[in-house]
């Protein structure tokens, strides 16, 4: 009775704190979030990118935005140890989905229904979470100086083919998180029966394994592999220096969804909420498309070449025994 | 009168104590003691409080969870992690000795013989130190990658090969990148014991008819024992340590050392298992204690190596004659391995415009746009000032603990002077991201309020890397003779005036070789201050990283040559005032 009672009341003093700001980046926002005097934003959204929408945002508004930039769980440790320690610093946090559902069920986030949320696809909203901003995409990439098109891989299955051995550069999905999900989610895609044997049938390949996407996409680059399994973005992101890369346009590809929830002890709640209006809105999700990235928000794509076909398939979410279990099995199969 | 004699039996102890606790206190060394005692007992219990608690929970860091053996059981009674163990005691021992090997001659040519442009070679060797090891391995694996490493093609241009002569991605090849990156460190705390040799011995050999290499033989590398000790303990637990270079080297070839496992089901897991990360960390503890006690014991007949003495001495130089060209050949020939091979590639990821292998097309796209980022970027030059602030107090600070305690550890005779050492070796011995995350427990709620400011992360500094400091420092106070504190004493000094005028000045290559390592790896460090900084506090170090994170190699590579350049500077300025002082 008692817990109901402060459940109720936390909803009341939670709905009188949000509510009158919960629809629009109206001035009263702006107001009050300028008396806050900056917003605190932990991600793992790009240095460069976040550097350009904070710019952006403070001309547009005259907040400052304060970044703090890591990898997806070295965020969720950070804001995890500050929130159970009662000292919280950030507002906003920007990263993916799967540490995003943790911090969530822990308690780290309020409901925000930002008025920018209307110009997303309604399946690209989370109840919790809310708009999923942006999707980061995971493909074939390949050095087109080494491999010409015609000849490139057209599938996923077409990797198998025996001229691929030995030329096929992946994160190690023993080690790198989001290829276990990759790997594991692969049923998405092709079924299980067939998903079960195209993993086998890969791992007898015997890809190069390496850290991460990042390594995977830089031997591409210097072609030290010619093909690897990364993030697309990478095509346009190395193409506009001027490496040779193209992808793969498999249809259905797989990736990560990205979110922008509010703190629920936010230092300075106005300025998170000013905040995400204006990161999901129109001109942040230009700035974000424009380097490249997957947005969500309608009629905005990258500079790729059909950017627009790729149909986004969300990978499964994985828990803390779920990795642990595929990580065992994938040792099994990629390294034994 | 019972009651009186019982209550002088009762307080006769009490006044014992009391009177034993006041003379203890009445010596200054003892409240050093006890200072110094406390303060590293502050650094290095109490972040690493929160990792031994977390190696016996069940509950992330901070929960309250239940006692477990959970995690000893899962980390250790697995037999795969033996085998992995005895991998990376071959990676650590291959890697710390030829680190050695390499630092005893380059040490040996630079400051013992009068090979051509000793001075230079001396002041470049430190460079690879500066240089993340992350940037140093990916630059070898461009130069000796079969594929198309630099290196490999040009070799088989040359000579008509079929097949790639070298392959980076082999154990050899994996202990040769990390040889070469512990060698700075080696060849740091190897030539300060050099520097303050006496070479009466070495002279009284030769008087006696042994030859110059016979003298080296036999008297001179015998009397380095400590400073190859010191050099040795260290790099091997930090090879044992490392993932970096495994990361790089080791996962294409295939090769599984313990990092790769802790990696795998700790720091690497989702979420991070920061309690399994400090169970495997306990293990490295061990291994590292088990070495200090090992450093301890050889070097325990301290007299035998104490060759710096009452007697006035000038270093002395072997006169090679015409082999001092070859010497001078032997050293520039090592240092294209050490600091000119990974710098000019460091230097070629700076100018390209995206990372790759260059060929006769790539001079025409050279660019100094990172260099232009370097200039214009506001965040850029913040950090560069929090570094330089971190690098020069941080080492400062260090270096002044570092002394004390080596003068506690090896001069006096005090109960539980031993316990320093094993204090400062605690925190060590932790991953580096795991005992990030035990100094963000530890300062979050702190009472003082440092956390999110620059305090925090230099706090973080001196806690992780006091060893380098002591090591250094401990090697050089070895080979000081006591007479001259003696001397000192019977003169009237007290133990302030003895340490400030005796031991100070004679410990300086000691202390200035452990303050230049120290000061470089302040300058581009990462994992312990990853979590610590706040958007103004950001040092070079997670710049970096987040640069690399972000596949902004170009960027990553021009920092580096940007901070080697300072770094130099930095060296050269330290070397000059640390002379200028002594004269």
């Amino acid at each position: 009775m008692a817990r109901n009672v402060k459940l109720l009341l936390a909803s009341i003093a939670a709905l009188l704190v949000f509510a009158p700001q919960t629809y629009g980046q109206d001035a009263k926002l702006i107001e009050a979030a300028k008396k806050e005097g900056k917003v605190v934003a932990y991600g793992s959204l790009e240095s460069d990118t976040s550097d350009a929408i904070s710019k952006a945002f403070q001309k547009k508004t005259g907040i400052e935005m304060e970044y703090w930039r890591a990898s997806a769980t070295k965020v969720m440790d950070r804001a995890m140890t500050e929130f159970r320690a009662g000292k919280p610093l950030f507002d906003v946090i920007l990263t993916n989905d799967n540490p995003l559902q943790i911090m969530e069920k822990n308690g780290l986030f309020a409901k925000y229904n930002s008025p920018s949320a209307k110009d997303f696809p309604k399946d690209a909203i989370d109840p919790n979470l809310g708009p999923r901003y942006r999707n980061v995409i995971i493909g074939i990439v390949y050095n087109k100086s080494m491999i010409k098109p015609a000849d490139a891989p057209k599938s996923l299955e077409d990797l198998l083919k025996p001229q691929y051995k030995g030329k096929l550069v992946m994160p190690d999905p023993t080690q790198h998180t989001t290829t276990t999900q990759w790997v594991a989610s692969l049923f998405k895609l092709m079924g299980k029966e067939k998903a079960d044997k195209f993993i086998h049938d890969l791992a007898a390949m015997k890809p190069i394994l390496v850290e991460s996407l990042l390594p995977a996409a830089e031997r591409v680059t210097t072609g030290e592999t010619p093909i690897a399994i990364t993030y697309v973005k990478y095509t346009f992101m190395y193409g506009q220096k001027g490496a040779p890369l193209d992808y793969v346009r498999l249809g259905k590809m797989m990736g990560d969804g990205h979110y922008a929830p509010l703190s629920s002890k936010a230092p300075h709640p106005n300025a998170g909420m000013a905040f995400i209006d204006y990161f999901l809105g129109e001109e942040s999700m230009g700035i974000l498309a424009k380097m490249g990235e997957f947005v969500n928000r309608k009629g905005i794509y990258p500079p790729l070449p059909d950017a627009d076909k790729i149909q986004f398939v969300e990978m499964v979410d994985l828990d803390t025994k779920g990795f642990a279990e595929k990580k065992k099995e994938y040792t099994k199969i990629f390294l034994q | 009168m019972n009651h009186r004699t019982a209550a002088i039996r009762r307080a006769l102890p009490t006044a014992w104590v009391l009177k034993r606790a006041w003379s203890f206190l009445s010596q200054p060394i003892n409240w050093t003691f006890l200072g110094v005692a406390a303060i590293l007992a502050f650094l290095s219990l109490y972040p690493s409080f929160f990792l031994l608690y977390g190696s016996f929970t069940d509950s992330p860091l901070g929960v309250p969870g239940h006692f477990t053996l959970r995690n000893y059981i899962q980390a250790y009674s697995d037999p795969a992690a033996y085998r992995l163990i005895l991998t990376s005691f071959v990676f650590g021992i291959g890697a710390s000795g030829l680190s050695v090997i390499l630092a005893l001659t380059l040490a040996w040519i630079t400051i013992r013989t009068d090979a051509p442009f000793r001075r230079l070679f001396e002041l470049t060797a430190v460079i690879p130190n500066i240089m993340p090891p992350i940037l140093i391995s990916i630059s070898w694996v461009l130069l000796l990658n079969p594929s198309n490493g630099l290196i490999n093609a040009t070799l088989m241009r040359i000579f008509g090969l079929g097949q790639a002569p070298f392959n980076i991605y082999s154990l050899p090849g994996l202990i040769f990148v990390e040889g070469l990156i512990l060698t700075p460190l080696s060849f740091l705390i190897i030539s300060a014991a050099l520097k303050g040799m006496d070479p009466s011995l070495e002279e009284s050999a030769k008087t006696l008819g042994s030859n110059e290499f016979g003298v080296v033989g036999r008297i001179t590398f015998p009397l380095m024992r400590p400073a190859i000790l010191a050099a040795a303990t260290l790099n091997f637990v930090r090879a044992v340590e490392s993932f970096d270079t495994p990361a790089i080297i080791a996962l294409p070839a295939r090769i599984e050392v313990f990092t790769t496992k802790i990696w795998r089901e700790a720091l690497g897991s989702f979420p991070t298992n920061h309690n399994l990360a400090a169970t495997y960390g306990i293990g490295i503890l061990v291994i590292a204690l088990v070495f200090v006690y090992l450093y301890r014991r050889f070097t325990s007949r301290v007299e035998s190596f104490s060759t710096v003495t009452g007697k006035a001495f000038r270093p002395h130089q072997i006169e090679l004659g015409g082999a001092r060209y070859l010497a001078s050949g032997a050293a520039f020939v090592l240092l294209i391995f050490l600091v000119v091979l990974p710098f000019v590639v460091l230097l070629l990821v700076s100018l390209l415009p995206y990372y790759h292998v260059p060929t006769w097309d790539t001079w025409k796209t050279l660019t100094l746009h990172n260099y232009r980022y370097i200039l214009d970027t506001p965040r850029v030059h913040r950090a560069f000032g929090n570094s330089l602030f971190l690098a020069i107090v941080g080492a400062s600070i260090c270096m002044f603990l570092a002394t004390l305690t080596a003068y506690l550890t090896v001069r006096t005779k005090i109960a539980g002077r031993g316990l320093l050492e094993g204090l400062v070796f605690i925190p060590w011995a932790f991953p580096g991201t795991a005992l990030a995350l035990g100094l963000l427990w530890a300062y979050v709620d702190f009472p003082i309020p440092i956390y999110a400011t620059i305090w925090i992360i230099l706090i973080a500094y001196v806690t992780r890397f006091l060893p380098y400091g002591l090591r250094a420092v401990t090697s050089t106070i070895i080979q000081i003779h006591r007479e001259l504190e003696e001397a000192s004493t019977a003169c009237g000094a007290g133990f302030f005036a003895t340490f400030r005028r005796i031991l100070i000045p004679l410990m300086r290559p000691g202390i200035m070789a452990g303050w230049i390592i120290l000061a470089t790896i302040y300058m581009r460090e990462f994992s312990a201050s990853i979590f610590l900084y706040s958007p103004g506090s950001e040092p070079l170090g997670p710049l970096m990283y987040f640069l690399y994170l972000d596949g902004m190699r170009g960027r990553v590579g021009a920092l580096g040559v940007v901070i080697s350049i300072i770094c130099v500077i930095l060296i050269a300025f330290a070397q000059r005032l640390s002379r200028w002082e002594a004269s």
